[in-house]
């Protein structure tokens, strides 16, 4: 099983009590909170963590994108693959991802990708999103369009990597007239596809079909395990056999010399389960943007928000893993034997969680964890 | 005389519609809250007028409309409808999205109608304020901020009074996608729609509470100045439902406008 580092960069910078006084911090916690000198030494120490992730071992980096919030100010993935791709030598970059449903240039994105994988020499897994609400009201984009825009964009940009431009296209939501990317990626036919899932059952199916490597995110197991029922009904449905190499699993995780140590690390995954999920339904699920399916399964996968669980539940569920290496291990080696995956992307650092910290978490995963997780 | 439902094709769209009364056509065009139904400014209405009300394609039990993107698309649905149920030359009024969209039918054939009635329509960028972003709220929320006092809406008991069942939760949210589909963005108005409304010569009545908190009552100033022919009536103690939250008041307005039968 591989590991993949992953930071949301957060910006936990603020007094709490301020972001208590807004109905959440998404959208609508106003950015004279935000602190120019602390972001720029943030961006400065997230990437040094990056970086040390890649020399300690491991196989990849995750990075993802969020808009109008603290919680990730990661706001162009594509800027951070550019810089990875220069910066680290060996791990696979994994963006998880673009929120295609907002983007309005395929064909650009087609082109940056392409660009991020020349320049990592063919290190890219493209990952593609829907996105949560919260992207759809800051780009205002109709989410009743979400779905269509998310298969649109999609498509588009796979046939500039794999089809000989100059084309046209006239879609339902895009429109070019002349495609004709001079910039494609190394790795062919295209970089390796990487689909998130949180609850809809219909993205499991499309990724299935495609054959599409697929990780759910944050959800309790028997949901993950369900999630991967209809990827495998996709990919039956093609004549497609699934392997641990198609199936991810998200989770939040860090390591200690100790128990203490890391249970105190740990907690800082809290914030970004409660404080900066809690918003009002509208924020996250805008009208339209989830199929009546996928709104019932989504209730039916989270019959409590992560917002209300308290740390040990958290820790219970198996949301978030903190040990010593050999516990780590232990539970990552469970979670594989569960779920039958053969990716384990963990996000690794949050909130408040300091440098040193974080470093030697890095520093034992990779002298530890990872060798010990390789071979299942 | 009680009023029918119908179901009438439109381009092969089934819309659903409420019909009454006696007298010239009268067109009413629901807002995005959906089709209220035969609601009590309606039979009141409907002595002197042949209500006409349908749902909106995608709202309620009309048939659907996916490909359709925005209000100048229902407008010429609406147009097509008049055709299609025969109306000849209506009257027509509307209400919010159902005024914006009345006051496109109006820029697009004026002829085909003959007075037309804006109740707190949309459609036009505020000069000043803005329109409230209603799918930021929840439907609950919404109802709070859309009436002025609910202890002063007749109806409030039959209209929202009780829990919906699982079949009106489903058209609500059905209505709730079909109006983000229609006016999304720009959010709630065409910034072109301005150019044309000086060609409606039509006699106009324009209708908004002075407590409307969904759509600005300067709007109604930014209208009545646009339409060459058009008068303002500001309800006090109103909020953006003026039929349903002062049906009588209303009624009796739109009765005194448009004249009923004797009127040439």
């Amino acid at each position: 099983m591989k590991l993949y580092y992953f930071s949301e960069m957060p910006h936990h910078e603020f007094p709490d009590e301020e972001g208590d006084k807004y109905p959440s911090l998404r959208l609508e916690f106003p950015n004279r909170f935000f602190d120019r000198e602390k972001a720029a030494a943030n961006y400065q120490r997230y990437l040094t963590e990056y970086e040390f992730a890649d020399q300690a071992g491991f196989d990849g980096l995750m990075i993802n994108e969020h808009h109008s919030t603290p919680s990730c100010v990661n706001v162009g993935v594509n800027m951070t693959a550019a810089i990875l791709a220069r910066t680290t030598r060996r791990a696979k970059i994994l963006l998880l991802g673009n929120i295609l449903p907002i983007e309005d240039n395929p064909v650009r994105m087609a082109e940056q990708l392409a660009m991020a994988d020349l320049i990592s020499g063919g290190r890219v897994l493209s990952g593609f999103v829907r996105g949560v609400g919260v992207e759809t009201w800051w780009s205002n984009t109709n989410p009743v369009h979400n779905r269509e825009r998310f298969e649109e964009c999609h498509d588009l940009i796979l046939k500039c990597w794999t089809e000989p431009g100059p084309f046209r296209w006239e879609g339902r939501h895009y429109h070019f007239r002349h495609v004709n990317p001079w910039c494609l990626p190394l790795q062919k036919p295209h970089p390796p596809i990487w689909i998130p899932g949180t609850a809809s059952p219909e993205t499991a199916v499309w990724a299935g079909r495609r054959g599409y490597t697929y990780v759910p995110f944050l959800v309790p197991s028997e949901i993950a395990r369900e999630l991967f029922d209809y990827y495998r009904q996709g990919a039956a449905e093609v004549g497609r056999t699934v392997t641990a190499e198609n199936l991810g699993f998200l989770i939040c995780a860090v390591t200690a010399e100790t128990k203490a140590k890391a249970l105190e690390a740990g907690r800082h995954f809290v914030w970004r389960m409660g404080p900066t999920l809690r918003a009002p339904t509208e924020y996250f699920a805008p009208v339209g943007m989830r199929s009546r399916a996928g709104a019932q399964f989504a209730l039916r996968a989270r019959p409590r928000s992560l917002a209300t669980l308290s740390y040990q539940e958290l820790l219970d569920g198996q949301f978030i893993v903190a040990g010593t290496p050999d516990e780590v291990i232990d539970r990552f080696s469970r979670i594989q034997r569960e779920l039958g995956v053969g990716h384990l992307l963990l996000e690794a650092q949050e909130s408040r969680m300091d440098h040193p910290t974080t470093m030697r978490s890095i520093e034992l995963m990779g002298a530890k964890v990872i060798p010990a997780v390789a071979a299942l | 005389m009680r009023p029918r439902e119908e179901t009438i094709s439109v381009g092969g769209v089934g819309v659903h519609t409420w019909i009454g009364g006696q007298g010239d056509a009268l067109l009413v065009l629901h807002g995005a809250g959906g089709n209220r139904g035969w609601t009590r400014w309606l039979a009141q209405v409907a002595e002197r007028f042949t209500v006409w009300a349908p749902t909106h394609p995608g709202f309620g039990r009309s048939g659907d409309a996916d490909w359709m993107d925005g209000i100048d698309d229902l407008a010429r649905f609406h147009l097509w409808f008049i055709d299609a149920a025969g109306l000849g030359r209506p009257h027509l009024v509307g209400h919010s999205i159902g005024g914006w969209t009345a006051a496109e039918m109006a820029t697009m054939s004026p002829g085909s109608i003959d007075r037309l009635v804006l109740v707190a329509p949309v459609g036009l960028k505020p000069e000043k304020g803005e329109i409230l972003d209603v799918f930021y709220y929840s439907p609950p929320q919404l109802l709070t901020m859309t009436v002025h006092d609910p202890k002063t809406v007749p109806e409030w008991d039959e209209l929202y009074g009780r829990a919906p069942t699982p079949a009106e939760v489903e058209i609500a949210t059905r209505n709730r996608e079909m109006a983000a589909r229609l006016t999304w963005k720009p959010y709630m108005h065409n910034p072109r729609l301005a150019h044309f409304l000086p060609r409606v010569t039509n006699p106009t009545l324009i209708v908004w509470g002075r407590e409307d908190r969904v759509v600005p009552v300067e709007c109604g100033e930014q209208y009545r100045r646009l339409l060459p022919n058009a008068d303002l009536t500001v309800l006090e103690r109103c909020g953006h439902l003026p039929p349903v939250e002062q049906p009588e008041i209303f009624a009796r307005l739109v009765l005194d406008f448009l004249g009923g039968h004797n009127r040439r």
